[in-house]
């Protein structure tokens, strides 16, 4: 009997846990962004972080980053295009090469890139700070770190990631016409009627706003996560592996949803 | 002693950790507004925002495969596309075409607009123009759209193969004719790998194919002793050849035969001269017969010997003629016949 009382209340206390971090994820989430949309908290301190959040999380990695996405997006079109053809659908081959790229692969790729690199330092950053008492230091000295140290945080991810996604994106739509039409001005007009065919205002939207949404989840996780750190410094790296699994589900599930929503 | 005191250290200039950082986020950032702008401008001139369009209404019966966005090709070229879908009141179907106004030449009165469905892939809207001299259409003209569907025929299709897949299935069954004709092909085959090959495998047993053997060397032993008097045959024929027609033979004798019979019948022509000249003194004779009644015994004595002559003549001809016949037994009806 005990041992299920003990069972119980360890279920229940894993479980009141999630609970707590997801609502203080969402809670964190909110004043973001609320915090964001107020014009009277930019100033040179924060814009300063967000400058160096873009930089070490857009910038630096920019040129290995937009090769490895070109390759990706090369391998990919080829592969559709091939498919296609030998399937006599190639006049589907350019369609489908740009939905899988750029709706799909290109910003899943970049959001996962951006997870790795920037989510798990902002997530081993925040723990460390918890765990040295640094935020309740900073909060004492009348520093509002929600504004100074977050908020930036998930402003520099986001915009990073949409800077990403779009200079990917733009690159693999070259890509995909030199690999279907080969490097000639004259089906232009082709592709541009396959364009209007695929990016229609509802389309468009969903990327904005699927960006966004990878953008907030890759800043916003780690840092919820970060806070939620118990103070003890052997925490640290459990705090930034839970982070990171969640993220991983987070963005897998903003994924899937975008697709539901697109094509069901 | 005093020590002078240390000038304070003048400020070093933080080097920033980061060069540029600034002008680096703002290209960056630049970058993404402009792409992200100029995109969805792309966009909305790939969308057709920025282009006249003509409209053009097809009705169908059934529009299945069609949607909204998909292209209208002229020649293989898309020169336009669906712009909307509706339902009539009578149950038909309204489809709106946008056509791009450079694209709109292309179209004329005399236009048939076509919906074709293939196994694989999607519909197809075609436009198809015989002559583009004819007057062109005009902006929110209606047309009919012609359907065809090859999925239609699949059903029949289906029902055919069926038909001929039971066939074989009658035929490949345990005991279906085509089978027995099978073992049956199998047996005569199992006989031709015998000692007596084909002919096992036709004649059923060694056997029989040996008596067949031995009708066949029989049939070649006939056919040695035919040669031999194939051969005798031969000779015969080689000497009545020479009969007949070498030196002496008899066509030799009959040709000799009838130069007689014209040397005879020369004489004979001479005879009949000379009777004829007789006739003609005797009718001078006669005309005065009292005159020449001394002379009609000694003409009546010519006249008798002449008539002998020729009979004699005549004789030697007929018995020339039987003669010839006795010896050249083809020409039957000779006749020579007396004025």
């Amino acid at each position: 009997m005990p041992a299920i009382i003990n069972f119980l209340t360890r279920r229940g206390a894993a479980l009141l846990a999630t609970w707590r971090i997801w609502r203080a994820t969402f809670g964190l989430a909110g004043k973001v962004v609320v915090a964001a949309l107020s014009p009277a908290v930019y100033n040179s301190a924060t814009r300063t972080v967000v400058m160096k959040q873009i930089y070490f999380t857009a910038v630096q990695i920019l040129v290995p980053f937009t090769l490895f996405a070109a390759l990706l997006s090369f391998v990919l079109i080829q592969i559709v295009v091939g498919t296609a053809a030998e399937y006599g659908l190639s006049d589907y081959a350019l369609e489908m090469s740009v939905r899988l790229l750029v709706l799909e692969v290109l910003p899943l790729v970049t959001a996962l890139f951006v997870a790795l690199r920037s989510g798990s330092a902002i997530n081993t950053e925040v723990a460390l700070m918890r765990i040295n008492n640094e935020l309740e230091a900073l909060e004492d000295s009348g520093v509002d770190t929600l504004r100074l140290e977050f908020m930036p945080r998930v402003i520099g991810g986001m915009l990073s990631v949409l800077s990403l996604t779009a200079i990917t994106s733009v690159l693999a739509l070259v890509l995909a016409y030199l690999a279907v039409y080969g490097a000639q001005p004259w089906s232009l007009p082709d592709f541009a009627r396959v364009m209007g065919k695929v990016f229609d205002g509802a389309i468009l939207t969903g990327i904005l706003l699927k960006s966004l949404a990878f953008g907030l989840a890759v800043t916003v996780i780690p840092v919820a996560e970060g806070l939620a750190t118990p103070k003890m410094l052997f925490m640290a790296p459990i705090s930034v592996l839970r982070g990171m699994v969640r993220l991983f589900f987070v963005l897998m599930f903003i994924e899937v949803a975008s697709l539901a929503f697109k094509y069901i | 002693m005093e020590r002078a005191p240390v000038p304070p250290a003048p400020p070093v200039p933080r080097a920033p950790l980061i060069k540029n950082l600034e002008f680096k986020i703002g290209l960056l950032l630049t970058l993404t507004v402009l792409l992200g702008a100029a995109f969805i401008a792309y966009t909305l001139y790939a969308r057709g925002a920025f282009q006249v369009s003509h409209k053009l209404i097809l009705t169908a019966e059934d529009v299945e495969g069609v949607s909204v966005g998909m292209p209208i090709s002229f020649s293989g070229f898309p020169i336009g596309k669906v712009s909307r879908l509706h339902l009539m009141e009578d149950g038909k179907v309204r489809i709106e075409l946008a056509i791009p106004k450079e694209d709109a030449r292309w179209l004329r009165k005399s236009s048939v607009f076509t919906l074709e469905k293939a196994l694989v892939g999607g519909a197809k809207i075609k436009a198809h123009t015989t002559n583009l001299q004819d007057p062109p259409l005009e902006d929110g003209e209606a047309r009919p759209l012609i359907t065809g569907d090859a999925t239609k025929d699949i059903p029949v299709l289906i029902a055919k193969v069926k038909s001929i897949l039971e066939n074989v299935d009658a035929m490949t069954t345990a005991g279906a004719p085509i089978n027995q004709t099978l073992g049956h092909v199998e047996t005569v085959t199992g006989r031709m790998a015998g000692d007596y090959g084909l002919l096992q495998g036709v004649m059923g047993s060694p056997e029989k194919a040996q008596k067949v053997v031995q009708a066949l060397d029989k049939a070649n032993t006939l056919l040695t002793s035919l040669n031999g008097v194939s051969l005798k045959v031969d000779g015969v024929l080689a000497k009545t050849d020479s009969r007949l027609f070498g030196q002496d033979g008899v066509m030799d004798q009959a040709q000799g035969a009838i130069r007689n019979v014209n040397a005879l019948l020369g004489d004979v022509r001479e005879s009949l001269k000379k009777a004829d000249t007789i006739l003609a003194n005797a009718q001078t004779a006669s005309a005065d017969v009292t005159k020449i009644t001394g002379n009609v015994a000694e003409a009546t004595t010519d006249m008798a010997r002449l008539r002998l002559e020729i009979d004699d003549s005549m004789r030697k001809v007929n018995h020339l003629i039987n003669e010839i016949n006795k010896k050249w037994p083809f020409a039957r009806e000779v006749e020579i016949k007396t004025p």
